[in-house]
């Protein structure tokens, strides 16, 4: 029943995994460069965000006609949404990653500090996973708790702290102070890499429960561990 | 680690346009039709191509249907009906001197709106127009094709000799599609198709048009604007305009593809009608 | 719960209203007794008469000659009157059908009405005067004939059968003609294909009723074929054959109460004939009527 309609749901989902996998490999490659401090990946990584935007474009392109023209309702219209507000937050993601590829580039050749790329690759690789745990939840419209997605932040948010901390007792030196800005903005990156990460799983909840809750508010103080 | 080298090929069609290349299979110019003084459509101007499904759709009155049945010469079985303006299938004049009614509708074949079966046999309906018309050879095949078509096949196939009015609406309907396309037209008109079926039929028969699409140009008359919506590639919206006297009669209002019709029209009035806002 | 301001049951006006409903229903269903037990006077009054009568030999013998009339039956009377009304028949069936579907689908308007109006006083001519016409057009010339009592019956039928066919052509919905014609199929094979098969069964009632109410004519016959009895054994149209209703014409007007109670035999042979045909057609047609419409 409703053969086109229903192949056209599938293909919007299959846009949004490939975007997601594209997504997962910027973060990794937005690591690499600052890793490596490359700036062949760097310019890569830059013109690699084209392939994201094609499939963002396609997305936003089709999600108004599908609305016009099928009028989903019930799961399928909360899936269309969900999939909409997850390609939004793919795409910043992607860009994010962009971001922290060019500030590599510009912090190309200043000294660097080993205990604040570890941070970062910390962070960077957190980021990855609550991507795809969110991802993984929306694949399988399985949401059966929150707590995991909330714990995964933990981590990001100590290796933040640690960061700045080590950030703050680096040398007077003009090029290392330069460094540092620049990883600064790097850090602040990926931290917002993993609020949307997380807003990926706020989308897989709405789309399961039917209901829309915010896991974390900037303005309240995240919910106590209850194990 | 590995660096960032693959390309990765874009997934997406590209969206062309939905015409394309295509045919125009009717040029409709100019096109008015009256029944006697009274006029019902006016001012009539588009193409429909081939190998899409175009929907009309527009109020009650506004000749939805009038325009249909002047694409396969039904409206000369209303005595009164005249028309003026140019009609062309494949470039010959519809309605010029030589043209028979007969031969159009050969090709131009016709779904009704309520499943009109013959009060015979499942197999006898679909062979009618095939014994009729000189199709005769090879007639169990060609009779089994139209049923596959119709996607009726696996449900009457052990019982192809029961009566036609034994089986449900939307089977019926399938039927009568089988019908009307074992006798090979080009072009499949439908007025209003799935307004006398329950829900699951009409999806059902919305899915087959989709298959038919492959083989056929389909038009469809329906005042289910949703229906246009889900089917057409290309729909034309018919407005009701109001005479000096009072009286109305239909206009096309406008024609694109269904798209931009459902999510960006570029007439008022079209958007006052999909938006269920009037007429 | 408090009594209802107001009550249903009638008062005054009300109450004549219903004594008047009541005395129509009543005058309504005393008619209606009426017409029923004259049907029912004619039926016995006929059978008691002529059931008496009724041996096999009744309908296995044609009437002995001479002078004892005792013996013998009517069955020349029989194969004559059966002669007549099959050539009848098949004269005005076919011809009855096609005009028919060419008032109801293929005339322009104008022309079915004059046709219609047409038939509708062929229909209402005297029988007598059809005896007339076909006795001054053919026998006159030729000497009587079953054919020509044949040609002066399909002339009552054919009106009867066209109006009938006409009713049940108009019965089959325009929407299987629509499908027809929608495939390409031209409006004649149209109207013999789809709409004469689906009237098929109200066609053939129609001339079963045709059927019964021309077996008992007598006054068209008088002048075409043979009155009374003749000792010929025949079956040949174009001779003068007897018929049933002219031989009850002729037997009541002798003396003899022998031949007397013969014609009330056989008015009552005939009797029974229409009665049967004309209910069993009228059934038939009624459920016709309700599988097309329902």
């Amino acid at each position: 029943m409703r053969e086109l309609y229903t192949s056209e749901l599938e293909e919007l989902e299959a846009l949004l995994r490939d975007e997601g996998q594209l997504a997962d490999r910027a973060i990794r490659g937005a690591l690499n460069v600052l890793e490596r401090d490359d700036l062949e990946l760097a310019d890569e990584l830059i013109a690699f965000d084209d392939e994201i935007d094609s499939r963002y474009l396609a997305i936003e392109q089709r999600i108004p006609s599908l609305l016009a023209r099928q009028t989903p309702v019930a799961g399928e219209l909360r899936l269309v949404l969900a999939i909409l507000y997850i390609n939004l937050h793919l795409e910043r993601i992607a860009d994010y990653c962009v971001t922290v590829a060019k500030l590599a580039k510009l912090a190309h050749g200043l000294p660097r500090d080993r205990a604040v790329l570890e941070a970062l690759e910390e962070m960077g690789e957190r980021c990855r996973e609550m991507l795809g745990t969110g991802l993984e939840y929306f694949y399988a419209r399985d949401f059966t708790d929150s707590q995991a997605l909330i714990e995964m932040d933990r981590p990001i948010d100590r290796a933040n702290r640690k960061l700045i901390d080590r950030l703050i007792a680096l040398g007077p030196d003009e090029s290392q102070r330069e460094w540092a800005m620049r990883m600064m903005l790097a850090s602040r990156c990926l931290e917002r890499i993993g609020d949307h990460a997380v807003d990926i799983g706020e989308q897989a909840a709405y789309l399961v429960r039917g209901r829309f809750e915010e896991f974390t508010d900037a303005s309240h103080k995240p919910p106590r561990a209850t194990t | 680690m590995e660096a960032i080298k693959t390309k990765i090929e874009v997934t997406e069609k590209e969206r062309l346009p939905v015409v394309g290349e295509r045919e125009a299979v009717f040029e409709a110019r100019d096109l008015a039709v009256y029944y006697g003084h009274q006029r019902a459509i006016d001012g009539v101007n588009l193409d429909i191509y081939q190998r899409l499904i175009t929907a009309i759709i527009g109020p009650s009155g506004c000749g939805k249907s009038t325009f249909l049945r002047t694409l396969n010469r039904m409206n000369d079985l209303v005595p009164t009906a005249s028309l003026t303006g140019q009609l062309r299938y494949r470039g010959i004049d519809l309605y010029g001197p030589g043209v028979d009614a007969v031969e159009v509708r050969r090709r131009v074949g016709m779904v009704f709106q309520k499943p009109n079966p013959f009060h015979s046999s499942i197999y006898d309906n679909v062979a009618y127009g095939l014994r009729i018309l000189g199709m005769k050879r090879d007639l169990g095949e060609r009779v089994e094709k139209a049923l596959r078509a119709a996607a009726l096949w696996d449900e009457v196939k052990d019982r192809l000799k029961d009566s036609a009015l034994g089986l449900s609406g939307g089977q019926q309907q399938r039927l009568c599609i089988a019908r009307a396309i074992a006798v090979e037209p080009e072009v499949v008109l439908f007025d209003e198709p799935a307004s006398a079926l329950d829900p699951i039929s009409t999806s059902a028969i919305e899915d087959l048009m989709h298959e038919l699409k492959r083989d056929y140009t389909l038009v469809i008359v329906t005042h289910n604007m949703q229906q246009a919506a889900r089917v057409a590639d290309m729909t034309a919206f018919f407005g009701l305009e109001v005479n000096a006297d009072g009286s109305r009669h239909g206009v096309l209002v406008e024609y694109d593809e269904t798209e931009k019709i459902f999510t960006n029209p570029s007439d008022k009035r079209t958007e006052g009608y999909v938006t269920g806002r009037f007429g | 719960m408090s009594e209802p301001a107001f009550t249903l049951k009638a008062t005054g006006r009300l109450r004549r209203r219903q004594l008047v409903n009541q005395g129509m229903g009543a005058l309504a269903v005393g008619a209606a007794l009426l017409a029923v037990s004259v049907l029912a006077i004619v039926v016995i009054s006929v059978g008691s008469r002529g059931a008496g009568s009724l041996n096999l030999a009744f309908f296995t013998q044609n009437q002995a000659q001479g002078f004892n009339p005792k013996g013998g039956g009517v069955l020349f009377a029989i194969v004559g009157s059966l002669v007549l009304v099959g050539i009848a028949t098949l004269i005005a069936l076919p011809l009855g059908v096609l005009v028919a579907i060419y008032v109801s689908e293929l005339a322009p308007s104008r022309l079915a009405r004059i046709a219609r109006m047409a038939l509708d006083i062929t229909n209402g001519i005297p029988t007598i005067v059809i005896g007339i016409f076909v006795f001054t057009i053919l026998v006159a010339a030729h000497g009587q004939s079953a054919l020509a009592g044949s040609i002066a019956l399909a002339i009552i039928m054919l009106p009867l059968i066209a109006r009938a066919t006409e009713e049940v052509l108009l019965l089959v919905p325009s929407s299987q003609r629509e499908a027809s014609l929608a495939l390409g199929v031209s409006r004649w094979r149209t109207t013999v294909q789809v709409v004469v098969p689906s009237a098929l069964g109200g066609i053939l009632t129609g001339t079963t009723l045709a059927i019964a109410r021309v077996a008992g004519e007598t006054a068209p016959l008088l002048f075409l074929t043979y009155l009374g009895t003749s000792s010929t054994a025949d079956a040949n149209p174009l001779h003068p054959l007897q018929s049933l209703t002219l031989v009850i014409f002729s037997y009541s007007d002798q003396a003899d109460p022998a031949y007397q109670s013969k014609a009330w035999a056989a008015a009552f042979v005939l009797m029974c004939f229409v009665l049967f045909t004309s209910l069993a057609a009228k059934l038939a047609l009624a459920r016709y009527r309700k599988k097309l419409g329902g």
